[in-house]
């Protein structure tokens, strides 16, 4: 970390990794007018039949540009990153799910350790300090492919906002406001738990609680990972909101184990 | 020179993408000082006796968020709010909004604390767009909590109602 800040071209690559954090929540204002939703494209899921895929944020209202914006020639492949032709880096493809962009199936079955390793290859091409000296438009490119790159890999890492990422896609996002139908024996116990978490006194306790949280996730990943498979989205929901509420434990477990230690 | 660069940066880069995508990077964004007053001194925090006739308990979730907040109600004989209590576990918006409706609730009938509207708790910390459910969470709290209580009253009442057919057909048959 310490050799990232020294370096003075590390400094400026670590303000456009923070800008590229920053920006990777994009408004349509942000970014150049290309890449809204394309055609639906048709990806085989694990098991079952095929799953739609319908990007729904898109990076503008325009459909995507069916070749490069310097010399015109049509993209091998989407997204492009590159012009298969001149290697002009491209703008972002709206139409492509984050799925495509990091070069996964669609599915919740992930190798984790796959995707970050396309993750950082593709930044070590599209990072925007390997255009600092190419021109305005290249550099703004890059800006917003790294910041896609970031959001994507941000997305699909964690088991949780990949799966509600999946939902999204099909159209079942989980809703802000009260869950009327929820299941009061369960908020109690959820309402204990964080009670148990806050009325914690030593470490070990704090660390018993998260041991079983941590169980109680992986029971659920196992259980979403099978839901998503079968394509019973429903299902999916259902256990993608317990497992936000029990991803929430955990992180207060942490914040109770740094208060006590 | 610059490959050499993102070599080097790589793998901090990762490290850095952990430290920086966990949610707990705090973006720009800041809280009211009411939000904040609430928040750092809140008021009614705890636990009414649930199996208490006259106590309503109302238990809601924010599944978007995973916020759960608990909302307590005692009543008085005359149907007037006496104490209340809250827990919530989620963000200074909904601690602050479950906070203040605890202090609006106390002293009100159980059908002047029906009126209370999220946007009033909005209005009243200045919640941003963003936090707007926070006060839907509140005002579904006392909703819940109220509902409740009048499920608890009719229960006594249907009890009371029976021990007295059942005294008077005692009555009847002796």
């Amino acid at each position: 970390m310490l050799s990232l800040l020294a370096h003075p071209r590390s400094s400026r690559g670590f303000r456009a990794v923070i800008n590229c954090v920053a920006a990777s929540r994009p408004s349509s204002s942000d970014l150049p007018p290309r890449g809204g939703p394309g055609p639906a494209e048709r990806r085989p899921s694990r098991a079952g039949p095929p799953v739609r895929v319908v990007p729904r944020r898109s990076y503008g209202s325009a459909p995507p540009a069916p070749g490069c914006w310097r010399c015109g020639q049509s993209h091998a492949e989407r997204p492009a990153f590159f012009c298969s032709g001149c290697r002009a880096v491209q703008p972002p493809d709206g139409s492509a799910s984050l799925f495509q962009v990091l070069g996964c199936n669609h599915s919740f079955t992930l190798d984790t350790q796959q995707l970050q390793k396309r993750y950082l290859q593709l930044q070590r091409t599209l990072h925007p300090d390997n255009f600092s000296q190419k021109t305005k438009e290249e550099q703004e490119y890059s800006e917003h492919q790294s910041a896609l790159l970031n959001r994507a890999y941000r997305t699909l890492l964690k088991p949780l906002s990949r799966g509600l990422y999946m939902l999204e896609l099909e159209g079942m996002p989980i809703e802000e406001g009260t869950d009327s139908a929820a299941d009061p024996s369960f908020l109690m116990q959820l309402m204990e738990l964080n009670e148990a978490v806050e009325e914690a006194l030593t470490p070990e306790e704090a660390n018993r609680i998260g041991q079983d949280t941590k169980v109680k996730l992986k029971e659920l990943t196992a259980q979403i990972d099978d839901a998503l498979g079968k394509g019973e989205h429903q299902a999916a929901k259902a256990l993608l909101i317990q497992m936000k509420y029990f991803a929430n434990i955990e992180e207060k477990v942490k914040e109770q184990l740094d208060k006590l230690m | 020179m610059a490959m050499f660069c993102l070599q080097s940066c790589a793998s901090p880069l990762v490290l850095f993408g952990r430290r920086l995508f966990t949610p707990r990077v705090i973006t720009h964004c800041s809280y009211h000082k009411k939000v904040v007053d609430h928040y750092e001194n809140p008021r009614n925090v705890g636990s009414l006796d649930k199996n208490d006739q006259n106590v309503g308990t109302g238990l809601v979730g924010a599944p978007a968020c995973g916020d759960v907040m608990k909302l307590q109600i005692q009543v008085d004989d005359s149907g007037k709010i006496v104490d209340a209590r809250f827990k919530t576990f989620g963000c200074g918006s909904a601690i602050a909004s479950s906070s203040l409706a605890t202090e609006w609730v106390k002293g009100k009938s159980v059908d002047e604390a029906l009126k209370i509207k999220n946007t009033d708790i909005a209005k009243e910390l200045c919640l941003p767009p963003v936090k707007l459910h926070c006060s839907m969470l509140a005002e579904d709290a006392i909703k819940a909590a109220l509902s409740d209580y009048r499920f608890k009253q009719r229960d006594k009442q249907d009890n009371g109602v029976k021990a007295s057919i059942t005294s008077c057909s005692a009555t009847a048959s002796s």
